[in-house]
């Protein structure tokens, strides 16, 4: 069987690749700042002693992680409309959707990492005087940071990935992208190679520095 | 005499079903220095975490210097938390020397002593780099300023962290088994600087099992067992003329 991969009509189309981009980094990025914020408080509440505070966080946690995030995206931009009245774009259905999901493996990203960190750092803090925020914030968050920085860089790779999910709302994304050129070019196997390959290009950058990170600051401590 | 420094009434702490301490009372004078003994699991770490509230305890009062340490009970009998802010102040007065040394390990030497009086007193930096500089200084670590902690030995570590300690100018000492986690060469160092504040009239409490330490340098032995106090004295009637059984058969397998 032969088949003649023709490249060239995908150069051609290399704009539409350089638009997906930067919808897929608009969606990522929202999604992380959502994600971050909403995973840290997530994080605290579910290391928290009171249960008022870790029942509500570790079923929010759990709730995300165990259902698929395509049902997720979906549910908040065609059911929330008929539950609460309040519709959102489906570019903001997509950022709310991954950092919400994004925030449930954030929180316990942080919940473990601050855990890792051992209970004399925090005793040796209070012990000259630190009242607890502040001891987190100036001894316990900044180490437990530097651990936190694998699992987070691996969870940023998948985010990125899992924003591919914005093209079932027709999203301009990436992979909605791909999928039009295709209707017009007739040509999946190099549309989806070469999407592969800008996927790579993004994210492997992310995960070599982590990698960087991670040995320069094991040379230090 | 005066009224002490530190009093503990009656304490009381248990994890789980384990009642760690059965009723501790204890009176620290200022300037004193009190060594407790006892075999391992008799509750001598926890009773000092009590003394500053890095542990809780279930019943019974802690005082520092004439405040409760933690917890107030009101005259009805209820038991009040202490605010936070309060708790923090009065530790900021206790210093604590931890088995593990427990420095902050992403911060070099002189940024671990200066930690405290920068952040919690509020110190402008020159003068905490200058008071941090006088205590590695007096540590014998002058020359580690900027190194991090990692690169220290243990003897190093200890007496770095009882700079820490010491940069706090606290008013009383808490030392939790300060060289349980040395090698036998390195304890010397870390106990010629205790000896070295106790002989400047710091007020101590020293968890140890460095029985030369606690002859040598304590005003007065306590020996604990079981989460009780079995007996208490100078270290004289202890070493040598124990009241107490129990007291004598752990001197007998410590001093062998």
């Amino acid at each position: 069987m032969s088949y003649t991969w023709r490249f060239d009509v995908v150069w051609d189309y290399r704009a539409v690749f350089l638009r997906g981009v930067l919808v897929t980094g608009e969606l990522t990025g929202g999604a992380l700042v959502l994600g971050l914020a909403l995973g840290l408080v997530l994080g605290m509440a579910k290391g928290s002693r009171l249960w008022i505070l870790r029942v509500p966080a570790t079923v929010y946690v759990e709730f995300f992680r165990s259902t698929p995030t395509l049902v997720q995206l979906v549910w908040i931009y065609y059911s929330m409309p008929i539950l609460t009245g309040l519709q959102l774009s489906s570019t903001v259905s997509v950022i709310v959707g991954l950092g919400l999901n994004a925030a449930a493996y954030f929180a316990e990203i942080f919940r473990a990492g601050i855990a890792s960190i051992d209970r004399g750092q925090m005793h040796a803090a209070q012990s000259i005087g630190m009242r607890y925020s502040q001891a987190m914030r100036r001894i316990i968050l900044p180490q437990a940071i530097r651990r936190m920085v694998p699992p987070f860089m691996n969870e940023v790779a998948n985010l990125i990935k899992l924003s591919t999910l914005a093209s079932v709302l027709a999203v301009s994304e990436l992979l909605h992208e791909a999928q039009n050129l295709i209707t017009n070019t007739f040509r999946p196997l190099e549309v989806y190679t070469t999407l592969a390959i800008v996927f790579a290009i993004i994210i492997f950058p992310i995960i070599y520095l982590s990698r960087r990170l991670e040995i320069a600051w094991g040379a230090r401590s | 005499m005066a009224d002490p420094m530190i009093r503990a009434v009656d304490l009381h702490k248990r994890y789980g079903t384990h009642e760690v301490l059965r009723g501790i009372d204890l009176e620290v004078y200022r300037g004193e220095v009190v060594v407790v003994i006892g075999p391992s699991g008799s509750g001598k770490s926890t009773l000092l975490k009590c003394l500053n509230l890095l542990e809780e305890y279930e019943r019974g009062e802690v005082w520092f210097d004439g405040a409760p340490v933690g917890y107030r009970t009101l005259p009805n009998g209820r038991r009040i938390r202490e605010r936070e802010s309060r708790l923090s102040l009065l530790r900021a007065r206790i210093g604590m020397v931890f088995q593990s040394f427990n420095l902050f390990p992403h911060k070099t030497v002189l940024e671990n002593v200066i930690e405290g009086p920068t952040v919690v007193l509020g110190q402008p930096l020159a003068q905490a780099r200058a008071l941090g500089t006088d205590l590695l200084r007096k540590v014998g670590l002058a020359q580690k300023a900027d190194a991090y902690p990692s690169k220290l030995s243990g003897g190093q570590q200890q007496r770095a962290a009882i700079a820490r300690s010491l940069a706090m100018r606290p008013q009383a000492m808490l030392f939790d088994e300060p060289t349980s986690a040395l090698d036998p060469e390195l304890v010397g160092e870390v106990l010629d600087v205790m000896k070295a504040l106790a002989g400047e009239g710091m007020t101590m409490v020293v968890v140890t099992h460095e029985m030369g330490f606690a002859r040598e340098v304590g005003d007065r032995v306590v020996m604990m067992d079981e989460g009780v106090v079995v007996e208490a004295g100078t270290p004289d009637q202890i070493f040598t003329a124990p009241a107490h059984r129990r007291t004598e058969s752990f001197l007998a397998k410590v001093l062998r």
